[in-house]
């Protein structure tokens, strides 16, 4: 994704849904509407501050027929690098702001018999959007909803009214869980299991899932997991010829594009697998923090996803 | 003539237990059979306990005397493992014999109604008993990680004739007459999953009559 394809927008509306969640309503600055998405869609902010540009993945939540805005919902993360706190402290109705074209990495399955779909806190915005498809289908399905308390359940008057019946919530803070194995051990043939919530979440589902037969093919998960920090590199690129500085705030991505660099991109989590690059020397270790290369992969330490991915070293060149 | 190297025709491979599977579900037709009982040792040695979430459905054998009124003197018994007594023998949690592939697909049918997630599909015999069960494991979104299968026996086809949408069943010949309309058809590699057949084609429609040599290719 180049810069060039950005989209200007408007916030129109902000409301703190709970006490950590903020959802915002975006409109085009040019044209009458929104490009069309499909449900389970994310798009890119970009935040300019003055010292530095910030480029965070929401999710989409409003109705994929329903183009005249776009709306996110964006957490208050506690070790924000920046990006979740400049979306709660600095944007305000009326600031404007770059995000990218929509992207999906979390469809639901076109021919699943049955679908379940498992939220955790902010993990309940991709769902969002899939509840107003599945609402006008036939496909039989059941969400799954889990928060820390009855104050953190985020959009639960909509999904209510979307789903009825079908949505069952589980608040921490009265003791409730998700029974994985009574949920994911008597599903009828055909079913699919989509997760969207904390790292150890989206482990116990896909791991619980498989101890009961379910193959991978039937599991689907998405977490946009932010840069994690740590020390400060430095990077040689080498058909541009020239050395970049990585802070320790700072993704190897944020740095490169910093200097200029286009990489493409398209989730910034981790995930996609589409901003992977050639490693094509490095004395010390890289430090994999994706969900895309396989452990083989990573072993073989001629490749890195800049997004998420950072390393620990005397020295590293990239084929960039 | 066939056009072959046509991507939709399908390959199989030799049927191997995945002990990733909670619930396994087998159906095998004549010496098919003999690789569903290779697959229940590998599971019996590998998962013994996954026997008892075993379900198999079979077509045994068929003898020959069915057919033939010569007094057919008894062969040598087949140095098979495969007889039901067999697979009887392993406590599987359930056992059925039919006696021809309607039937058994009708039971087969039932038994994915109620099936769970978790459940893996093989399914050993000739080429067209494959296609037949495929194309009612694919309407309950059974995919390739969760179904193998393997061919053995014959690989006459089922030929659908895209004229009049009749399928012709155990087609040995590279060209065959319509059961339905009666148009001389090519039989092709083009192969549908869900109409579990190869494509049929009129193949002297620029000049009716002339037909290419008729051989047995599908034995």
């Amino acid at each position: 994704m180049s810069e060039a394809q950005t989209l200007e927008v408007e916030v129109t509306a902000i409301e703190q849904v709970t006490p950590l969640i903020k959802h915002f309503k975006l409109r085009p600055v040019a044209g009458e509407s929104m490009p069309a998405f499909s449900g389970g869609s994310h798009i890119v902010v970009v935040m300019r501050t003055p010292t530095r540009v910030y480029r965070n993945p929401y999710s989409l939540l409003s109705p994929p027929h329903r183009l005249e805005s776009y709306e996110i919902g964006v957490r208050r993360m506690d070790e924000s690098r920046g990006g979740s706190h400049f979306m709660h402290d600095r944007v305000r109705v009326g600031t404007r702001l770059e995000i990218a074209h929509p992207v999906n990495l979390f469809a639901l399955d076109k021919i699943a018999r049955k679908h379940v779909l498992i939220a955790g806190g902010i993990g309940i915005t991709p769902f969002m959007a899939h509840l107003e498809d599945l609402h006008e289908g036939r496909v039989p399905y059941e969400l799954h909803y889990s928060v820390r308390g009855r104050e953190h359940a985020a959009f639960l008057p909509r999904i209510l009214q979307r789903t009825g019946e079908r949505v069952r919530m589980y608040y921490d803070s009265e003791g409730q869980s998700i029974d994985f194995d009574g949920l994911l051990s008597h599903q009828p043939l055909g079913t699919h299991v989509y997760v969207c919530g904390p790292a150890g979440m989206i482990d116990r589902v896909a791991a619980t899932a498989r101890e009961w037969g379910w193959p991978d093919s039937h599991i689907h998960w998405e977490q946009f997991s932010a840069p994690p920090v740590g020390d400060a590199f430095e990077v040689f690129l080498a058909r541009s010829k020239m050395t970049v500085h990585v802070a320790p705030d700072q993704s190897l991505l944020e740095s490169i594009e910093a200097q200029g660099v286009e990489v493409p991109y398209l989730c910034r989590g981790g995930v996609c697998g589409f901003c992977q690059t050639r490693v094509l020397e490095v004395d010390g270790e890289l430090i994999h923090n994706d969900h895309f290369l396989s452990d083989a992969e990573k072993a073989k330490r001629n490749t890195i996803m800049p997004c998420v991915s950072r390393a620990r070293c005397k020295s590293l060149v990239l084929d960039l | 003539m066939l056009v072959t190297g046509i991507k939709s025709k399908p390959v199989y491979a030799p049927l191997r237990a995945d002990t990733g599977g909670r619930y396994h579900l087998m159906l095998g037709k004549g010496i098919g059979n003999v690789a569903l009982m290779r697959v229940l040792r590998e599971l019996q040695s590998a998962a013994p306990q996954a026997l008892g979430r075993t379900r198999v459905l079979l077509i045994p054998e068929q003898t020959p005397a069915t057919t033939a009124a010569l007094p057919v003197p008894p062969a040598d018994p087949p140095v098979s493992d495969a007889r039901p007594e067999n697979f009887a023998a392993l406590g599987l949690e359930a056992l059925r014999e039919f006696s021809d592939v309607p039937s058994l697909l009708r039971e087969f049918r039932s038994l994915l109604d109620g099936a769970l997630m978790g459940t893996r599909l093989y399914v050993a015999g000739p080429e067209s008993f494959i296609g037949l069960a495929m194309k009612i494991a694919l309407e309950f979104d059974l995919n390739k990680d969760e179904i193998r299968a393997e061919e053995l026996g014959t690989s006459a086809r089922r030929v659908y004739c895209i004229h009049c949408r009749a399928t012709t069943e155990d087609v040995r010949t590279n060209i065959v007459r319509c059961v339905d309309c009666g148009s001389w058809l090519l039989v092709r590699d083009h192969y549908s999953r869900r109409l579990a057949a190869y494509m049929g084609v009129m193949v002297d429609a620029e000049a009716p009559g002339e037909l290419p040599q008729i051989k047995e290719v599908f034995v």
